[in-house]
């Protein structure tokens, strides 16, 4: 099998690859670096800790069979192939692993992939499912031991100070990615969704202070750019993890314009600020349990948990909606007949695509995505 | 698939064969107290049946009545409703049987025809979920009350600490024990909410009591199996479950139990095995096909018996001090979870396991029981549309292959017959028959 199977993933083909990547990090801070999977460890108190922490990401239609050595075909894609990388040594050069009890399928690659390939330091960061004050007294307390191993293994305390000045750089940040995402609620956006994309999948890899100054570029790059001449369909991107640009660009191709969406690299994380309280774990507590808006989090039946993508719906007046859901991502795939049917309710088109983590047959789900448009 | 290619088990105790006659008769107490309008909880396994019995409350359990449709091989009808209506066919085949059967029941007001139960899972009152094992098992109760039955719903939420973190560090436990007994007060709490009535401690205290009894007869039951010739079959097994879910804190699972156990021991006493020569001794890991049981028959036709089995294993670690019966309900969760850590179930499900129910992975407890149990062979089914019982069996393969134990993994689904391919399925069985004759021969 090819290493990038989907023409629109040839982009991923002039990234440094991560070894080489986190070598050159670790060189030029002097600092270790722990990557980690998913948004309920928070970064800033990796930071915060004296480590630089670095978004793991996978590559999608990249061979995935050094995983069948530890885990079942049947399983989520994504995490096939994360645990495929581990086997060929693209994470070696971590200092350290942090796995958020996310979803089942990431939880339990915690335990395969720290069994045969131990880190310095690794930390599997639990988390509840259900909203309640129990769950979030335990989450608060699972703030101070992951603290509590971080301190141990870089040998810094973390102060409140310390991790305040952290969470004001992150803050930051998300302004900056608010500002370039408001750059496309208007008509004729001058940044594509896919190039946002890239920025925030940069972001992940860069200490906060180097991730402002690309945000700040980018931003006056976008500013002088003239408005898109044609008017496109406005689409907004709702489902699981995307960590490739590989489908924004099929949707671009088609004559659409991504301009919001629902997922975790993406608006999730940059919506809110993180709120700074007098206690910051309170304001952790508030931001990546009770605030991060991903369907492994139970917030109850019925539909009014939707009612935050119907609100962006408007604000950025989307035209349609594409799913996105990847091989057995439970927690998108039982949420998707409701958010059909809400939407179908507002008139508001869907389409889903269903996808192995490889975006391939490329040529069929661009016909899909062409075909929608053309519908809209 | 085609239904011929599916068998009813051939169960080998006497005490099984009875239940026959036990399961329906419970079933018809029910269905009297149901014609009441008597409210009906809907459940996750995971939710303590001590509880529900301590509510004296009417009660259904979606997961098995999946397996009930698989056996009476009706789980399609539901599956494909269930998958035309947008649910995946990846998801949890139990979930789409449920979804499926409420979409049916929706439209036409009533159980489908199709139903095992007379009257179906009925309609609920309300939906006690739980997180155990795997996430599926709330968001499935979280779709059904957003649509089909509007009522409210509590999903109980228990954590464990993950493989490499200490759980006999103080505070670790307590940071673990705290979450298991608030999120029990609070499933308490709504209880209470729903049918109106206090908790009554002393009575639940009695109820466990009881239920500890059965349990007690149950795990040495599974003990007895050590045995050589195996003395009862994976048939047996899983059929024997079933009390535990429905029958738990009465007198009537404390006999059944006691009886099996006395049968059990008589046969071992006797020497009286299931097959006539006992070729291969195996364990078996992930959720049995329950529309074709007589797979397990099909095996011991070639003398394979299976001395254990890793799913729905609950007969260990239940011993706890039941003065303070909330406490040792919290307790009792943590132990199970606890004992599995010191086996170092390293793919184990970080949520909070009542012992080895969903299955383990991986863990040195595979040591133990290979010697204890004189096992030479492991059988893996590999459940589609269920990641939390079967990921992790390549590494618990790994992990045998390691103590010279070959094994093999097929795949299916617990309930969807259509993914079986039976001569496909038995041929690999044969296959690996033959293996272990090869490895008997270059070893004797």
């Amino acid at each position: 099998m090819k290493d990038s199977a989907c023409p629109n993933c040839d982009s991923q083909k002039s990234k440094i690859d991560d070894l080489d990547f986190i070598s050159a990090l670790k060189e030029k801070t002097g600092k270790p670096v722990i990557g980690f999977l998913c948004c309920f460890a928070p970064p800033e108190l990796i930071s915060a800790a004296g480590a630089i922490p670095y978004r793991i990401t996978g590559k999608p239609g990249s061979d995935n069979t050094a995983a069948d050595a530890y885990l079942e075909p049947y399983g989520c894609s994504y995490v096939r192939n994360i645990m495929a990388r581990a086997a060929k040594k693209d994470f070696n050069a971590l200092d350290g692993l942090v796995i958020s009890h996310s979803c089942d399928m990431v939880q339990r690659l915690y335990g395969i992939w720290t069994y045969y390939h131990p880190f310095p330091y690794s930390y599997l960061f639990n988390v509840p499912h259900q909203i309640t004050p129990w769950s979030r007294r335990f989450f608060k307390r699972e703030l101070h031991f992951f603290r509590e191993s971080l301190e141990k293994f870089t040998g810094r305390q973390v102060s409140n100070k310390n991790l305040v000045k952290e969470i004001n750089l992150f803050n930051q940040n998300r302004q900056l990615v608010r500002d370039i995402y408001k750059m496309r609620s208007v008509d004729n956006p001058r940044a594509g969704g896919s190039e946002i994309l890239e920025i925030l999948l940069a972001g992940g890899r860069l200490p906060a202070p180097e991730f402002e100054i690309l945000l700040r570029e980018k931003i006056r790059l976008f500013a002088g750019r003239k408005p898109a001449k044609k008017i496109k369909k406005r689409i907004l991107i709702w489902g699981s993890l995307i960590d490739h640009p590989a489908l924004l660009k099929m949707i671009e191709k088609s004559g659409g314009s991504v301009v919001a969406d629902d997922t975790c690299i993406g608006f999730r994380t940059w919506e809110n600020d993180l709120p700074l309280t007098t206690d910051p774990y309170e304001g952790l507590t508030d931001h990546y349990f009770n605030n991060f808006l991903c369907p492994r989090t139970d917030r109850g039946p019925g539909l009014q948990k939707y009612n935050y993508l119907l609100d962006r719906i408007r604000e950025y007046r989307v035209d349609g909606v594409v799913g996105y859901c990847i091989s057995f991502c439970d927690p998108h795939k039982f949420d998707y007949p409701d958010l059909r049917d809400l939407l179908k309710a507002q008139g508001i088109p869907i389409l889903l695509i269903d996808d192995n983590y490889s975006f391939e047959p490329a040529e069929a789900i661009q016909t899909r995505l062409q075909a929608f448009l053309e519908m809209i | 698939m085609s239904e011929s290619e599916m068998s009813r088990a051939k169960r080998h105790l006497e005490t099984t064969r009875k239940m026959k006659d036990m399961l329906p008769r419970f079933f018809m107490r029910m269905l009297e107290r149901r014609f009441n309008n008597e409210p009906l909880a809907w459940c996750m396994v995971g939710v303590p049946p001590e509880l529900l019995k301590a509510f004296d409350l009417l009660f259904e359990w979606p997961e098995n009545f999946g397996t009930m449709c698989a056996s009476r091989l009706v789980a399609p009808r539901f599956i494909e409703v269930a998958n035309n209506d947008g649910y995946s066919s990846e998801l949890c085949s139990y979930v789409t049987n449920t979804m499926g059967y409420c979409k049916l029941f929706r439209e036409t007001g009533e159980a489908p025809p199709e139903s095992p139960l007379p009257g179906g899972m009925g309609t609920p009152s309300f939906l006690l979920g739980s997180g155990f094992i795997c996430e599926p098992r709330w968001k499935w109760f979280q779709s059904v009350a957003t649509r089909f039955f509007d009522v409210p719903v509590y999903s109980s939420d228990p954590l464990a600490p993950p493989w490499d973190v200490n759980p006999h560090d103080p505070r670790i436990e307590d940071h673990y024990l705290t979450l298991l007994r608030e999120d029990l007060a609070g499933q308490i709490e709504f209880l209470e909410k729903q049918t109106g009535r206090k908790l009554d401690l002393d009575l639940l205290r009695d109820i466990l009591t009881l239920s500890h009894r059965a349990l007690t007869y149950w795990r040495d039951t599974l003990a007895l199996r050590k045995a050589v010739p195996a003395p009862m079959g994976s048939t047996d097994y899983f059929h024997a479950i079933i009390p535990q879910m429905y029958l738990v804190g009465d007198q009537e699972a404390v006999d059944f139990y006691r009886e099996m156990y006395e049968e059990v021991r008589d046969r071992v006493d006797r020497g009286i095995g299931i097959v006539d020569e006992e070729k291969y001794r195996l364990i078996w890991f992930g959720l049995p096909p329950w529309f074709n049981m007589g797979i397990f028959n099909y095996l011991e036709s070639s003398g394979a018996v299976f001395a254990y089995e890793s799913t729905y294993n609950v007969g260990d670690y239940f011993e706890v001090d039941l003065s303070d019966p909330l406490e040792a309900l919290a307790r009792r969760t943590w132990q199970r979870a606890v004992k599995m850590h010191d086996y170092g179930a390293e793919a184990m499900p970080e949520l909070c396991n009542p012992a080895v129910f969903g299955g383990f992975a991986g863990s040195s407890l595979l040591d133990e029981l290979v010697d204890d149990y004189s096992l030479n062979g492991a059988i893996m089914h590999l459940t589609r549309s269920c990641r939390a019982v079967s990921f992790g069996e390549v590494h618990t393969k790994n992990r045998l292959a390691k103590l010279g134990i070959p094994s093999l993994i097929f795949e299916s689904d617990m309930t969807d017959p259509r993914l079986w391919s039976d001569a496909q399925i038995k041929n690999r069985l044969q296959a690996f028959l033959e293996t272990l004759d090869r490895i008997k021969e270059e070893t004797d």
